[in-house]
């Protein structure tokens, strides 16, 4: 094995085992794990397209984390429009169509922010970097105004949503397995599109060398539209699944953009292999800092809210090229 | 009359790279069919001569044609659909991609790399067997192969080639030597090249580049004779 | 000498005068007086005073941030977190050690000048080394930090914040409101002067020349590190006696000093204002400010639909932010500059 591969399996496994230590059984333990399993999956959703578009482009989209907040809302008021209800009665099958709308939706703002928005400040990177910040405000701000400033939790329940079973006398909930089913698989077919597709071949080839790609004759500036495009859907995707436990809140875009960041940061900027293995790695600890931290002899909640950044901090200080990445 | 039969004609380019004034008129004029090289001490402008040609720097004033279009306002991936194949200094082969993903992508249709497996792999023989390892597992000359064979999978009708004996080993270039005049039977070659034998044995037609500007062009066979240009310009003997 | 330099900067000393005058003026016109009405922190003059000391403020903040954004190219998203370190600083000596009064106020200034170097220094010397693209990571990471940490902090009484009692009376808002605004305006005047020296002195042309193209200036010999490090670490000093007025003046530090707004609004103000200007942040804060606070109760009718500005506002400032980025990337005062040497020419 690589040594980096060693170190990550390492990681992992003294993360688990960490969560097996502070658990006082083994359905608690189920817990902690399903947990972590669940927040990686959801900030995977997040980091996959911040990791691409930034090899690809290195553009760092500060906007990532608004389009998984925009996935929420559109997938909660898809789901709970009377209207919408109205017509399809069957909560399964609307909220199977929440989540398309919202992936729809977070496709077109993300091919328009790039189009529109990024190609005119190629030539200027550092005010690429200063707009998508600007975006995540405006997204954020927009949200505000169309949804207004409260948060929504999540209401017109359905089956899938709330069945559970029990398991060394704790409940799990399906929801979850399902996310991370689904998360999952996407981890493996993003991964085929970028291995087996002539276009995942130009834009592995496009995170080395974009000058060299576009003169071979490819467009490479199209071939930027369609990897914001499906970067952005897929943020937004995550959004539409996550809405059902965690409601939509504009807080959600910060949230979820500072983890998916130390994410990055921990599999290397760039690094689709990284990327995957640092969300695993993330969510596990998340999930196990929040039991530890939660702990009566440790009492210190914030520790578990403060681990990504800890995290991202601590990787930057000791290999700022993270996991899998080249360094620097 | 000579722009009817060259395939490519630069006339007069001048190149800026961010406020340096790198090319100040250059001109090269190339027939179809020959294999035309560019010569000059290092920082004469001859790489940025081909990257503005390939339009990655493009000009600021001047044309280049190509079969008689105009290349100069087109972005590098339009030239490159003309027909153009390029191969640039230090070979720029994909490090994380496998030889024959390294092949595949630069196809334009769709079947360019079936069609032209035979003739690639009979040019470089060693590539066969490498199809599976990552370019970056390859050895310098192999890299170099690599690259050519890149620029061959499409049927260009002209090959941009940048400094190909650089760095590598006399039997190698011998090698390189062979492949570059055998293709240059289906298509025109325009080298780069510091090794004056090895531009003294393959190119039919020179140009020398001396502080970004053209300074003498004409036939190989003349240059060779004269050995006082030669030393003028490129302080070799 | 002085006749001269009084003579080429007539505008900043008019804008001075008129400043200084200013709260009189008002005082003068709307017959309250500049001192507070019967003893008691009320009337026009005092209520623009108070507005004029926040926009003071966010210049300084801005000012501070166009030091590292636009002299010296680096993108830094945590400006905040200098920012609030400033208002705790105080706040915690003041509230939580036996110091009180005048030397509370003098050791708090001082261990915030310290503590925000500190950092400033740290924060540079991890990130600086890598890509730009780290920085703005890494402070953007911190700063969060910091913020969720004083949220949550019980010795800081977390979300609800403290108020701060012990101030000396002669800068107490409430009490003296209009010795506090002078001691704002001579913070906003020398971080002014200050910034103009440091940028027109050898050091400044390396920084200019670091944003410029930070691998040419390293080429020639400088250790563009080190020059990145000091305009880290001034702005971060400047930044953090913005937030130390900013706290004096609401009387109340609370983790909100920390927000990101903190890091957001003067990232706003430079750009818009103008990036790389000495005006342009202070047009930036004047005109965001004073806009957000005459629109506030605005509302608009488009077309039917009616549009409350004042709830919108940020909403409204992401926009004209994006539209300046592509269209307008010198800002407010470098555009009317270019425009104004193409007129003459």
């Amino acid at each position: 094995m690589r040594p980096n591969i060693l170190v990550s399996v390492a990681l992992l496994v003294a993360v688990v085992a960490f969560g097996y230590f502070l658990s006082p059984d083994l359905g608690s333990f189920g817990i902690t794990i399903m947990s972590g399993l669940f927040q990686g999956m959801l900030l995977f959703l997040v980091a996959s397209g911040l990791s691409i578009i930034f090899g690809l482009m290195d553009v760092l989209n500060f906007a990532q984390g608004a389009y998984f907040m925009v996935g929420a809302y559109v997938s909660y008021s898809v789901h709970h429009s009377p209207d919408v209800m109205a017509a399809i009665p069957d909560p399964n099958i609307r909220f199977f169509l929440s989540v398309i709308s919202a992936v729809a939706v977070g496709a077109i703002l993300g091919g328009l922010l790039e189009r529109f928005l990024l190609r005119p400040l190629y030539a200027r990177p550092v005010f690429q970097i200063v707009l998508t910040f600007g975006v995540a405000i405006v997204m954020t701000e927009a949200v505000k105004f169309i949804w207004s400033t409260n948060p929504y939790s999540w209401t017109v329940l359905f089956s899938l949503r709330d069945q559970s079973f029990q398991l060394f006398g704790q409940s799990f909930g399906v929801y979850r397995l399902v996310v991370i089913g689904i998360g999952f698989a996407l981890i493996i077919l993003i991964g085929l599109l970028l291995q087996r597709t002539r276009i995942g071949i130009i834009i592995r080839a496009g995170v080395e060398d974009r000058e060299m790609v576009e003169a071979l004759g490819i467009n490479v500036r199209m071939v930027f539209t369609l990897v914001f495009t499906i970067g952005c859907a897929v943020a937004s995707f995550g959004g539409a699944i996550a809405a059902p436990f965690l409601g939509a809140s504009a807080g959600l875009a910060n949230l979820f953009l500072l983890s998916a960041i130390a994410v990055v940061v921990l599999g290397g900027m760039g690094s689709y292999a990284g990327t995957a293995m640092g969300s695993l790695l993330l969510g596990l600890a998340l999930s196990v800092m929040q039991v530890f931290a939660g702990k009566p002899q440790i009492g210190l909640p914030v520790l578990a809210s403060m681990t990504p950044m800890m995290l991202m901090i601590l990787v930057l200080l000791v290999r700022p090229g993270g996991l899998f990445g080249k360094g620097r | 009359m000579a722009s009817s039969e060259a395939i490519l004609e630069v006339k007069d380019i001048h190149t800026f790279i961010g406020q340096f004034h790198i090319l100040e008129g250059v001109s090269v004029s190339l027939p179809r069919g020959s294999i035309g090289v560019l010569l000059g001490r290092n920082g004469a402008g001859k790489t940025t001569t081909l990257r503005t040609i390939m339009g990655i720097t493009p000009p600021r004033s001047g044309e280049v044609r190509f079969e008689g279009q105009r290349l100069n306002s087109m972005r590098s991936f339009s030239v490159a659909r003309m027909g153009i194949g390029y191969v640039p200094e230090h070979r720029a082969i994909f490090k994380g991609l496998t030889v024959r993903e390294n092949l595949h992508i630069a196809e334009r249709r769709s079947g360019d790399f079936t069609r032209k497996a035979d003739l690639i792999f009979d040019l470089f023989p060693d590539l066969k067997r490498l199809v599976h390892l990552p370019g970056g597992n390859l050895s310098g000359g192999q890299q170099q192969m690599l690259a050519i064979a890149r620029a061959l999978v499409p049927d260009n009708r002209l090959l941009l080639i940048d400094e190909p004996s650089e760095g590598l080993a006399p039997v190698i270039i011998e090698q390189l030597m062979h492949a570059i005049r055998r293709l240059s039977e289906q298509t025109t070659v325009l080298l780069v090249e510091q090794n004056f034998r090895m531009a003294s044995q393959l190119a039919d037609r020179y140009t020398i580049i001396d502080e970004g500007q053209s300074a003498v062009a004409g036939d190989m066979r003349d240059l060779v004779k004269d050995q006082a240009l030669i030393q003028r310009y490129l302080g070799v003997a | 000498m002085l006749r001269r330099t009084l003579a080429s900067n007539w505008f900043y000393v008019v804008l001075m005068i008129a400043l200084i005058v200013l709260p009189h003026a008002i005082g003068w016109v709307s017959g309250d007086s500049p001192f507070g009405v019967r003893g008691r922190p009320v009337g026009q003059s005092i209520y623009w005073q108070g507005i004029l000391i926040e926009v003071f403020v966010l210049a300084v903040l801005a000012m501070s941030y166009n030091l590292v954004f636009g002299f010296t190219g680096v993108i830094s998203f945590g400006h905040a977190l200098f920012f609030g370190v400033g208002g705790y600083i105080l706040g915690i000596v003041l509230e939580y050690t036996d110091l009180t009064g005048e030397v509370g106020l003098l050791i708090g200034i001082g261990l915030t000048l310290i503590v925000s170097a500190v950092l400033g220094l740290v924060i540079g010397l991890v990130t600086l080394r890598l890509r730009g693209v780290y920085f703005a990571m890494f402070t953007l990471a911190v700063a969060e930090m910091f913020y969720i940490f004083f949220s949550r902090l019980a010795l800081t009484r977390a979300e609800d914040g403290f108020a701060l009692t012990e101030l000396p009376v002669w800068i107490d808002p409430t009490r003296s409101r209009l010795t506090f605004y002078y001691i704002a305006l001579a913070l906003l005047a020398v971080t002014f002067l200050f910034i103009r020296r440091l940028i027109f002195s050898p050091t400044g042309a390396v920084l200019l020349a670091v944003r410029e193209n930070e691998e040419r200036a390293r080429t020639i010999g400088f250790d563009t590190l080190r020059f990145k490090l000091l305009a880290i670490t001034v702005a971060g000093m400047i930044a953090s006696l913005a937030g130390l007025i900013q706290v004096i003046l609401n009387k109340k530090v609370g983790p909100e000093v920390l927000n990101v707004s903190n890091t957001i609004d003067p990232l706003l103000m430079t750009i818009i204002g103008g990036a790389g200007t000495f005006t342009g942040p202070v047009i930036g804060a004047a005109g965001l400010h004073l806009g957000d606070r005459l629109l506030r109760d605005l509302v608009i009718e488009v077309g039917g639909a009616s549009i409350d500005i004042g709830a919108n506002w940020a909403l409204i400032l992401g926009i004209v932010f994006i539209l300046v980025v592509l269209v307008f990337p010198y800002g407010i005062v470098g555009t009317f500059r270019r425009w104004r040497t193409r007129q003459a020419k």
